[in-house]
């Protein structure tokens, strides 16, 4: 038997999991053969066993428990839709009779264990040929023998040892992934053109190898023309098709005036050489593009890093249940037709535009509309794709496919797009476009006043305008900049949408917070209750009734209580003051004293914990009790952050902790009690009314709209697949203590990103001057135009760093 | 002279098999990740004793 690390046999405190590290039961569970070992549940021990059978137990060696809890809900039949044809052809990269090949998406891989006990799945199941895994993409490529397993029994087996893939529409698409590889192929070309041409260029640089240039110079020239083709054919690409794209939207964007000077260098360069006037410019051609290539590399790393599906089909589940004669039937959300029936369960997601046929639908559209209050429907009501279904399951009968649903149309409609894309221009964008109509003047200006003259300077003049003053370092340093401040941030746990935010974050005046399981940990939260002992019926009652509400209390309270199923009639939430419904026959009502019926709370009840009170069919039974915790550091945080912010409290809970937040919040705070969702979203838009920045910190669960209401929502959770379309960020609550530090860092970033533009500014202010002038020779734009882009790249990153060094990040 | 014209023949001819080289390596899926080999290098060693 493998040597595992033992588990501490001390029994009286709470040992971990030797599966996944959680705390065990006061009873752990053990193995027969080896007791030393404890497990906190069925589950966790079961994946032990199987890994233990097949001698994988080097998997707990490599890292310090490395298990993924397994949840115990396991419908069967859950997995069928994968025994589809349709659903395979789809999924599956590559097929024949003796093998078959897909890649899944697995975000539960961690670390090192993952990768070896993935990578090692053949032990497992006979029918895997081989598993590999790319632990930056999340991914996990495996072959298997279609004639001895099956794509269901794949997953199942993933799923059973806790890393169950992520099948979502977005993977039934095709495999984006060798769009990058695109880059690195533009990459290597424009890399070896410009060695070469540099090269090749060397003799126009000195004077005394005028003897050489007179040699050879025409042949130099021919063979930099040869070298430099594939660049503009291949490499260059990407910055014409952009550049184009944008002009069809009537929109000039930084790559257009990148073309115009590309295409201006490349055409004078070939006129040059063809008639004999010159070497050309084709060492500044080549080099620009792997310059700019690169940028956009770095780029497409830091994403990479951070990927976000950001694709809204991601939310989607991808089967659904489609409702036959015969019984259930899971099909692929492709295959649905309108008429036909389907089932939603709780908290899944409704794939089509439907309408509800039997049951209580209680739908939560956040992920749509960034409205995150459930709206409840009757029979005969249209549902619209994505929302979610909380609550009990319902019935189902499909209006319109998804391909054709509202959700479709919504996203696509530009007018729902995020604020951010309309009125947060980039710096570079705004000033770019400015320096786009400078420069086309500027060039037509010189073109002007040489032509009478001489047409050769005019060409000389218009040409090196364009060049050299092609915003290259302007657009460069943005990414650049932001970009090494975006894995900054990531190194620190707070995970971006995309470099825009740091410039959000940066401009940010007002603070928002959400109070409960912002401010507070709500996983922390100690629930007793007091009164009379509850049955088991009484407590699935309870639970019942509560598990309808999104309130976090609710939520807490559903977490502790058991989980079953019940048919909740009457339910009403009182927004405020609690939920009332009858679940077998029994009417249940949580909330508040007055809302179950009772005299208000005895007086010296502590201010630090929230009351929730029960009771079945009017007689009164007990209350539970939260006591609220407050994140570690808050003190700290908040005294650092009003300094400089304006901070407000939304919370929907009633005022008992006014007096404790008041002096955790500093006598400027604004603190409101008993909010909406609605009045929480509200009250960010009356805020960005008045002009103001405001970034909310939310939980990103009942505060969603909220959050995509504000300048930069950030969502702050414990665990990372928990994640919200609506919001812009991703903190781990583990880092809250560094808010004030990295919110600091982001307004650095903006002032480096302003130095940059200064420095690339006095760049092209030189360059334009010459150039006008008609003194510009070759020599001065091979040398200014690599190195400004390459001294503001540098320039960029190494201020970032600075800047993250000197916060302490 | 006329020796230069030789000689970047040569020259090209190298870079143009390290562009090749390039080119092999990203198209045989080595740019693709550039993390997990470097963990997977040393799953080796460890394994072994298992297969007894």
């Amino acid at each position: 038997m493998p040597n595992v690390a033992p588990a501490p046999a001390e029994t009286r405190t709470h040992t971990a999991c030797a599966h996944c590290g959680d705390a065990c039961p006061d009873e752990p569970i053990r193995l027969a053969q080896e007791p030393a070992l404890s497990f906190c549940c069925q589950g966790c021990r079961a994946v032990y066993e199987l890994l233990a059978a097949r001698n994988l137990c080097t998997y707990y060696r490599l890292d310090e428990r490395p298990g993924q809890k397994v949840k115990p809900v396991e419908l069967p039949g859950r997995f069928d839709y994968l025994d589809l044809e349709s659903m395979q052809s789809q999924l599956l990269e590559f097929r024949s009779p003796t093998l078959a090949r897909l890649t899944f998406s697995i975000p539960q891989m961690h670390c090192a264990s993952c990768i070896w006990l993935l990578e090692n799945l053949f032990k497992l199941n006979a029918g895997i040929t081989a598993s590999r895994v790319n632990f930056l993409r999340k991914e996990l490529t495996v072959s298997y023998q279609p004639d001895v397993t099956s794509l269901k029994e794949v997953v199942t087996l993933l799923a059973s040892i806790g890393y169950e893939p992520q099948i979502t529409l977005a993977e039934l698409g095709a495999q984006p992934h060798h769009a990058n590889r695109t880059l690195y192929y533009q990459l290597g070309v424009a890399a070896f053109a410009f060695g070469n041409v540099m090269l090749l260029a060397l003799p126009e640089y000195f004077s005394f190898t005028a003897q050489l240039q007179a040699a050879f110079g025409q042949f130099f020239g021919w063979l930099s023309l040869l070298l430099a083709l594939p660049v503009l054919l291949v490499s260059a690409r990407g910055f014409y098709r952009s550049a184009w794209q944008g002009l069809r939207q009537r929109y000039i964007n930084l790559d257009f005036p990148i073309s115009l000077g590309l295409t201006a260098l490349f055409v004078t360069s070939v006129f040059e050489i063809t008639t004999h006037r010159g070497p050309g410019y084709f060492d500044s051609f080549t080099g620009l593009v792997f310059f700019m290539l690169m940028g956009k590399w770095v780029q497409q790393r830091s994403y990479d890093a951070l990927r976000f599906d950001r694709d809204f089909t991601s939310y989607f589940p991808v089967a659904a249940t489609r409702l036959t004669p015969s019984g259930e039937e899971a099909v692929p959300v492709r295959e649905l037709r309108a008429g036909q029936r389907i089932r939603v369960r709780h908290q899944e997601i409704i794939p089509a535009d439907v309408v509800l046929l039997r049951g209580q639908g209680l739908i939560d559209y956040s992920f749509v509309s960034g409205e995150s209050e459930p709206v409840a429907k009757v029979p005969g009501d249209t549902l619209y794709a994505g929302g979610r279904q909380v609550g009990e399951a319902v019935e189902l009968e499909v209006v319109r496919e998804v391909s054709q649903g509202y959700l479709t149309q919504l996203w696509n409609n530009p007018a729902f797009q995020k604020a951010d894309t309309a009125t947060l221009e980039t710096y570079a964008n705004k000033v770019g476009r400015y320096f786009v109509a400078l420069t086309l003047l500027l060039a037509l200006g010189a073109a002007a006043y040489w032509y009478p003259s001489s047409p050769a300077m005019a060409l000389r003049a218009c040409t090196s305008v364009l060049v050299i003053a092609c915003p290259c370092a302007l657009s460069l340093a943005t990414p650049f900049a932001l970009g090494a401040a975006l894995r900054v941030l990531g190194r620190h746990k707070l995970y971006l949408k995309n470099s825009a935010v740091v410039e959000t974050l940066g401009r940010a005046d007002t603070l928002v917070f959400d109070k409960t399981g912002t401010l507070t940990d709500v996983k922390r939260s100690a629930v007793e209750y007091e009164g009379p002992a509850l049955s088991l019926a009484q407590q699935q009652a309870v639970a019942a009734v509560v598990r309808q509400s999104t309130h976090p209390l609710s939520q807490r309270l559903a977490a502790e209580l058991p989980a079953v199923s019940l048919d909740v009639n009457d339910f009403i939430e009182v927004p405020g003051a609690g939920v009332r419904g009858t679940v077998s026959g029994v009417g249940a009502r949580v909330g508040s004293a007055s809302f179950v019926g009772q005299a208000a709370p005895s007086a010296e009840a502590d201010v630090r914990q929230s009351r929730v009170y029960i009771s079945f069919g009017g007689g009164l039974s007990g209350c539970f009790t939260f006591r609220n915790v407050y994140r570690e550091g808050l003190r700290e945080v908040l005294t650092e952050l009003s300094k400089t912010y304006r901070l407000t409290v939304l919370s929907g809970d009633n005022e008992t902790e006014r007096a404790r937040l008041r002096e955790l919040f500093g006598p400027q705070a604004e603190l409101h009690f008993h909010q909406t969702p609605q009045q929480k979203l509200d009250y960010v838009a009356q805020l960005r009314q008045q002009g103001r920045r405001v970034v909310m910190v939310g939980d990103g669960l009942n505060d969603a709209g909220a959050l995509q209401q504000a300048d930069a929502g950030l969502a702050l959770t414990d665990t990372l697949t928990n994640f919200s379309p609506a919001c812009d960020g991703i903190l781990e609550a583990g880092s809250f203590g560094r808010l004030p530090t990295v919110l600091g860092f982001a307004q650095d970033c903006l002032h480096i990103v302003l130095a940059t533009f200064v420095l690339s500014f006095c760049y092209n202010g030189i360059g334009l001057g010459l150039a006008v002038q008609g003194r510009f020779t070759p020599i001065i734009s091979a040398i200014l135009m690599p190195i400004s882009s390459l001294s503001v790249m540098v320039f960029a990153t190494l201020l970032v760093k600075l800047a993250a060094w000197r916060r302490g990040l | 002279m006329s020796i230069i014209f030789l000689l970047i023949g040569i020259s090209l001819c190298v870079a143009l098999a390290f562009l090749g080289a390039f080119l092999w390596a990203v198209r045989s899926g080595q740019y693709e990740d550039d993390y997990t080999p470097s963990v997977r290098m040393l799953f080796e060693d460890e394994a072994v004793p298992d297969e007894k």
